[in-house]
Order: structure tokens, then C-alpha cells, then sequence
């Protein structure tokens, strides 16, 4: 029980084996970036050959800026090799819904990953709202809906790698993404590869797995084992036989079709965000890299047929891409069980990623909740099997705790939304539909706007400001009482001036995505 | 604006270049990029820091004239204070090109000289004559030809230096802050300078491997030249008291 944790195996590759193995490594095994003479722990990798890696996962958020800089992946390298671009947050369109009442105002919203200017000093939202039918909550505290607009890039070529002028993540080919990390924690980090399907499990006395049967390198010990296998989770799942917790009741979607599309010719912009425009039962992800773009239905396949789904993702293909080319175009269908494990580490086993949980992409969670497990195993890995179970039990915890708020933050997307055009959008906005804690925190949000007071735990996923940016960008109404005092009036109001500065700046000084790329391609980015 | 043509002898046999200093003439540079052949000339006046070009994000070393924009302490009253004046000064407004060439059936590129014919210091009626009344250079093109060169190589060994530094993490950011003897505080940021820390714990190898290119010299020099700020801050100080007085 007291001996060291030095053995770690971890099933399945994709991108979620390959973070992990290369935060683990990073941490433990390397000093800023070189591999230690005597690495404390041995890490081993199986990747069945048999089973393709599902691959969609194409859009991060700004904390895997950290996450490569850690592994001690240089950025130019990653963004040539993955056919990476910039990605400044989440635009929605068609989410809100006509009524007589808003009929005048776009129907598009941004959820940009940049805070609202000044967010340390004062919370802008009670200044902005006398004021929400000039300008967008988004344009007035944030440069990002303008800049985005633009096509612009968030940084410019002698801005550092991983450093920013606007916050950002990536749109990312997700294949070469698993291929540059392989490549790079095996051959840098000292990560032992082994493709070999994994065909039993053997297990200790205790429950604990002591090793993996593979076909061709026999049993592979380990002391502690993660799950990465995917939807399958054959060792939380199959083999130690955590039950899933279904949270379709919650949110309906559990189809998608996905495809890719080159660009109609060749110099296109490419879009700084993810665009996701709603359907009549879901609605359809839009992501930009450099070659072609990832599009793809993600819908309820109880309130509309397959067929019928993808008829209303040709139309959408049609708009940008021309008849010919929406109608040839073949479709992957996908099929969505969305919920989690009840819990993601037991016994000796902890799963991350799609064998812990899978939910429609709407945010994107998929990669950030990889990289916050990984990243919180790597900080606090057990030292030996006899205080893994408290680490375990904190671990889970706060893994449930990541999983309601994510589950509470999309649903909040269609609890807002005021469609009216098929029962699912009347289904979203089923009391029965909406977990209570969210209720409640509606309810209050009528009267004050969203702060680090409604959320209960530390290390969040989606600060506040998420919240100010669906609620407002969905046109939400907060009904505050009294007048804010006159010297915050005259902060706030240096604050949208200085906001109002910067975008005119940066208009100027910004290149759009696809020069900045071509100018990495020629220069690099600088590292310092 | 600029217009840069190829220079040639019979389009451009009667233009002159005024060699005299001032900001109307170009002068008011706030820094310009310099070399390590050039560092030892440069650190006896001017701090020498590192600066990102915009347009590739590369770093190159500058020798700095001011504090802002358009600042340069050292031109006064048309006359540029000091002896030595960087060769990417000098040079204007010339540049250097490559072109290709053809000699015996096989290509090669050959190193020509640009001119900037919208640059003030070009006319027909002032300064250096460019060429001789009956052909060939003019002593004056020749000695620009050889600056050119001594440019063109000395920046190449430049770009060898910054990435040497990069490689052994040898640069860091820095914030000027400075205090005029007034009061007012001038804050200068985008540069980059020796990391001396780093420096101290380079193994001997690295070292060595400097000390061959010659670059551990540099590396010195543009340490030593740092003090030339204070020789920049006093001209500050002065220009800002006659402005007062």
C-alpha cells in the first residue's frame, strides 16, 4: 500500500491519452522541457489499432494555450502542423427567436473568451443596462465582437507564442492534433508507445486493476491506470462497472452529422469563432481552420428524423458552399449518449475524457475538462496506493461538480431561448426540464446580474461573465432596482470609453487570420 | 512615401544626396538597428537594446536615440552630437537589393544597390553627385557601395546572434521606467535586453561556442552600453528646461 506510484498506464490514445501522457510527463519527468536522466515515472500508452479515434473535437479554449506550453510544444509548430487557427469564443445565431417584441434586433450574440474590460474593479453589467438597446453587452464591455467581426487574428506576428493581445484557443484538425502530440511525447517526453489492442483485464484482490492483457505484448502492469478509451471506457466502465448517469432529460440532442469542407476558393477569411446557428430541433457548429471547415447537425433524434436533420444541414451547406456542393456531400452520422459517470476515478482507475462523459459540443467542454483532469491528476498524483482513494474522492467530486455546472451552462442556452417553431424548444422550457438550482438562479438574475456569487465552487469552468454573455446576448431581462452611485457611473463610463479606444486601435494594428497565419508560416512566431 | 528603384546611372546620373543632418532630412529616429561588427563604435554613445520588427516579429538590436516616437536626443540644431552615426543611418537613402543575374549560361544573385527617390535628402540640386560628369561612380557611390556591404554582411551575422540568444534564452523583456528631473515619468516597453542571470549560469560549452563567433563580446557590450542611458536622460532633461525656460 505504501509503496510509490511509479507505473502509470494509460488505455487508449486520441486526444485525451495523449494530454494526459504529456502533462504527466511534463511534470514529472522533465525539467523545463528536457527529459530528467532518471524519469520518476514510467508511462506506457496502448492504442488499439483496431479502433479509430472519433476525432470531431475540434475547438479548445484558451487554457490549452497553458496545456501546450506545458507539454513543451512550440505554438508555431503546432498551429502549421494541426491546421490550427484562432478560435475568440462561440458566436450564436438564430438562438434567441423572433417576437413582436425584438423583431428589429439581430439575432446573433457572442460569447467571447476574453472577461469584460475592467472585470477586476467593477462589474459592468448594472452600467450597461440602461443602456442594452444602443449596443450589445459583448461590443460594450469586450473588443473581441468587433475585432471578430472583422475576421481579425488576436494577436500579431511579434506577439510571443502562447502570449495575447486578446485571449484565445484554437480550431484545430483534430487527427493531426493527436499525431503532433504523439510525436512529440514520445519522442521528447519519453512516453513508451504501445499499439496493441488491449483483449483482458486482470484485477488485484482488492479491485484494483494490476495489469491489461494486450495480444501481442503481453500483461502490462501498472499502478495506476486512466482511461482513455473513448465512449466504450473499458476499464471505469466495462471492467469496474461505473454506472453512467444519463442527463438526456436535460438536454435532448443526441445525434450529429458532421462533414468537412474545403473552401469554396482558396482565400477565404477564416472565421475567428466558432459560429452556431440554431435549427428547428438543435442546431449546426460552423469551425474555420486554414484548409476547410468543420460543420456539422447536432439534434434530438426523438424530435426529428435523420433524414430531415440532414435536409436542414444541406440548406445550411447550400448558403456558402452552392447546391452541387451541399448535395454531394456525405455525412459521418454520430451518436450522442449524453451524461457522465457517476464517477470518474475508482479503485486504481480514473478516466478522462469521452469514457468519463460526453455531451453535445456547444461550448466545447469536451477538450477543457480533458485538460482540467489531467492537469489536477498531474498536480496532485498520489504518492502511493494508500492515500489514492482521498485524492480520488476529491477528484470525483469536484468532476461532478464541473459536470452539473456544464450541464446547467448549455442548458441555460435553451431555457433563454424564445423559438417557438417545434415542440423541442417548448420542451427545453419544460420546468421538469431544468435542474432546480438553475430555476433558482433565473429566478434571482431577474433582479441582479450574474457574479462569482453564484457559483459555489473555486477553479470554475465558466466564470460569471459566461453567464452575463448568454443571458444578455440572449436578450435576458434584469430589472434592477435604485440607481449605482455616481463616482461607479464615472468608472464605468472611463471603462466603455477605454473599451471603445482599444477596438479603434486594434482595427488598425490587427491582421486577419489568414495573413498572421501566412506570416507564422514565413517567420515564426517569436518565443520571447 | 517611399518610391525604392533599382539605381541606375542613366536614370539617376543628376540626382544628389545632401548629406547634412536634421529631422527634415530624416534624422529624428527614435532608434535604428545596428550590428555586433558595428557594437563597438555604437556602445561608446548609444544603449544598445533589442527590438521586434513588426512586420516579421524577428528581434534585431537597435542603438536608441530617444525616449518616444520621433525622439532623437542627439540631433541639435541640425547637427548630430556625435561622432559616430550607425551605419543604417548613414546608408540612407540607399539600400541594398539582390537581383539575378545570368553570367555564362548559369544564375546567381548579385547584391545591387536600391535608392528611396521620394527620401528628402534626394533632388538635383543639393549635396553628393552620384556619378561623374562623364560616367563612373562618383567617390561619394563608392563609399556608399562599401557601407552597403559592410551592412549586408553585418546584419546577416546579426540575425545569427539574435538566435544564438534565443536558443540559450539569453534575451528578456524589459520596462524602461525613467523620471525627468521635473517630474514627469516616461514609461518605454517592447524591448528586449541581456538576461544577466541567465548569462551567469551558462555552461562553459555555450560559452565557448559564443566566445568563437565573437558573440560573448557583443554580449558584453551591449551590457556596458545600458549606462548610456543616463547620458540619453540628461540631453532629455536639458531639451525639457530650455523648453521650460
Amino acid at each position: 500500500m505504501n509503496n510509490p506510484i511509479r507505473n502509470i498506464v494509460i488505455v487508449g490514445g486520441g486526444a485525451a491519452g495523449w494530454i494526459t501522457a504529456g502533462l504527466l510527463a511534463a511534470e514529472h519527468n522533465a525539467d523545463q522541457g528536457v527529459l530528467a536522466a532518471n524519469p520518476k515515472l514510467t508511462i506506457s500508452l496502448i492504442e488499439s489499432p483496431d479502433v479509430p479515434i472519433i476525432g470531431v473535437g475540434e475547438g479548445t479554449w484558451p487554457s490549452m494555450r497553458l496545456t501546450l506550453q506545458k507539454i513543451g510544444i512550440s505554438e508555431t509548430e503546432f498551429l502549421l502542423c494541426c491546421e490550427a487557427s484562432f478560435k475568440q469564443g462561440s458566436k450564436f445565431i438564430n438562438w434567441r427567436g423572433q417576437t413582436a417584441a425584438n423583431h428589429n434586433l439581430a439575432d446573433s450574440y457572442l460569447h467571447p473568451f476574453s472577461l469584460p474590460i475592467g472585470q477586476q474593479e467593477l462589474n459592468l453589467c448594472p452600467f450597461w443596462l440602461p443602456h442594452q438597446h444602443e449596443i450589445a453587452f459583448a461590443d460594450a464591455v469586450c473588443q473581441q465582437f468587433q475585432l471578430t467581426e472583422l475576421g481579425l487574428a488576436p494577436k500579431q506576428i511579434s506577439t510571443a507564442e502562447y502570449s495575447f493581445i486578446n485571449n484565445y484557443g484554437y480550431h484545430l484538425n483534430a487527427g493531426k492534433f493527436s499525431q503532433l502530440l504523439q510525436k512529440h511525447v514520445t519522442g521528447k517526453l519519453g512516453v513508451r508507445y504501445i499499439a496493441d489492442h488491449v483483449s483482458a483485464i486482470h484485477s488485484q484482490q482488492n479491485g484494483d486493476i494490476k495489469s491489461v492483457a494486450t495480444r501481442e505484448h503481453g500483461e502490462i502492469a501498472g499502478d495506476l491506470f486512466i482511461d482513455c478509451s473513448g465512449l466504450r471506457s473499458i476499464l471505469l466502465g466495462e471492467h469496474l462497472q461505473v454506472p453512467m448517469i444519463s442527463q438526456q432529460q436535460v438536454l435532448f440532442n443526441d445525434s450529429a452529422l458532421a462533414v468537412q469542407m474545403p473552401y469554396p476558393i482558396a482565400e477565404v477569411p477564416i472565421a475567428s469563432c466558432t459560429h452556431s446557428t440554431a435549427q428547428s430541433c438543435g442546431w449546426i457548429w460552423d469551425i474555420g481552420l486554414p484548409t476547410r471547415r468543420g460543420i456539422g447537425h447536432v439534434y434530438s433524434s426523438s424530435h426529428l428524423s435523420d433524414s430531415a436533420a440532414e435536409q436542414q444541414l444541406r440548406s445550411y451547406l447550400t448558403a456558402d458552399f452552392g447546391e452541387a456542393a451541399a448535395n454531394s456531400a456525405e455525412f459521418r452520422k454520430l451518436s450522442i449518449a449524453p451524461g457522465h459517470r457517476a464517477l470518474c476515478w475508482k479503485n486504481n482507475c480514473i478516466a478522462i475524457g469521452m469514457a468519463a462523459g460526453f455531451i453535445e459540443p456547444l461550448e466545447a467542454s469536451a477538450l477543457a475538462l480533458v485538460e482540467w483532469t489531467a492537469k489536477t491528476l498531474s498536480n496532485q498524483l498520489p504518492a502511493n496506493r494508500a492515500v489514492m482513494d482521498i485524492i480520488a474522492s476529491r477528484l470525483n467530486k469536484a468532476f461532478l461538480q464541473h459536470w452539473q455546472q456544464i450541464i446547467e451552462f448549455l442548458k441555460l442556452h435553451y431555457v433563454l431561448s424564445q423559438r417557438s417553431d417545434h415542440d423541442y424548444w417548448h420542451d427545453h422550457r419544460e420546468s421538469s426540464s431544468i435542474p432546480a438550482t438553475l430555476q433558482d438562479a433565473l429566478q434571482l438574475w431577474r433582479y441582479q446580474a450574474p457574479s462569482a456569487f453564484d457559483i459555489s465552487h473555486s477553479d470554475v469552468l465558466f466564470p460569471a461573465a459566461s453567464y452575463q454573455y448568454v443571458l444578455y446576448g440572449m436578450g435576458f431581462q434584469t430589472q434592477l432596482s435604485g440607481s449605482q452611485k455616481p463616482s461607479l457611473q464615472r468608472k464605468a463610463q472611463q471603462l466603455f470609453n477605454e473599451n471603445i479606444q482599444r477596438i479603434q486601435t486594434l482595427k488598425q494594428a490587427l491582421d486577419d487570420n489568414r495573413s498572421l497565419l501566412q506570416k507564422i508560416r514565413l517567420h515564426g512566431l517569436p518565443t520571447i | 512615401m517611399t518610391q525604392i528603384v533599382l539605381l541606375n546611372s542613366a536614370e539617376h546620373q543628376h540626382l544628389k544626396i545632401n548629406t547634412d543632418r536634421g529631422a527634415a532630412l530624416g534624422d529624428n529616429l527614435w532608434f535604428t538597428p545596428t550590428f555586433p561588427l558595428e557594437f563597438r563604435s555604437v556602445q561608446a554613445q548609444y544603449p544598445i537594446f533589442f527590438h521586434k520588427d513588426q512586420q516579421t516579429g524577428k528581434l534585431y538590436p537597435v542603438a536608441l536615440f530617444g525616449f518616444t516616437h520621433q525622439e532623437n536626443l542627439f540631433l541639435q540644431h541640425n547637427n548630430w552630437q556625435h561622432s559616430y552615426i550607425p551605419l543604417s543611418v548613414l546608408r540612407l537613402p540607399f539600400l541594398i537589393g539582390q537581383q539575378t543575374v545570368r553570367e555564362d549560361g548559369v544564375e546567381h544573385q548579385q547584391r545591387v544597390i536600391h535608392i528611396d527617390v521620394d527620401h528628402p535628402r534626394v533632388s538635383k540640386e543639393h549635396g553628393e553627385a552620384l556619378f561623374l560628369p562623364f560616367g563612373g561612380n562618383s567617390p561619394y557611390l563608392e563609399q556608399v557601395a562599401g557601407m552597403l556591404e559592410t551592412l549586408h554582411f553585418g546584419l546577416q551575422d546579426s540575425q545569427q546572434f539574435v538566435e544564438q540568444l534565443l536558443a540559450l534564452e539569453l534575451l528578456e523583456a524589459f520596462t524602461l521606467d525613467v523620471q525627468l528631473d521635473d517630474g514627469a515619468k516616461h514609461q518605454m516597453i517592447g524591448f528586449y535586453t541581456i538576461n544577466e542571470d541567465r548569462l551567469k549560469q551558462l555552461p562553459a560549452d555555450s560559452l565557448a561556442a559564443l566566445h568563437q563567433r565573437g558573440y560573448l563580446q557583443a554580449i558584453y557590450m551591449a551590457m556596458a552600453s545600458q549606462s548610456n542611458i543616463r547620458n540619453l536622460l540628461q540631453l532629455k532633461n536639458q531639451l525639457v528646461q530650455q523648453a521650460a525656460g
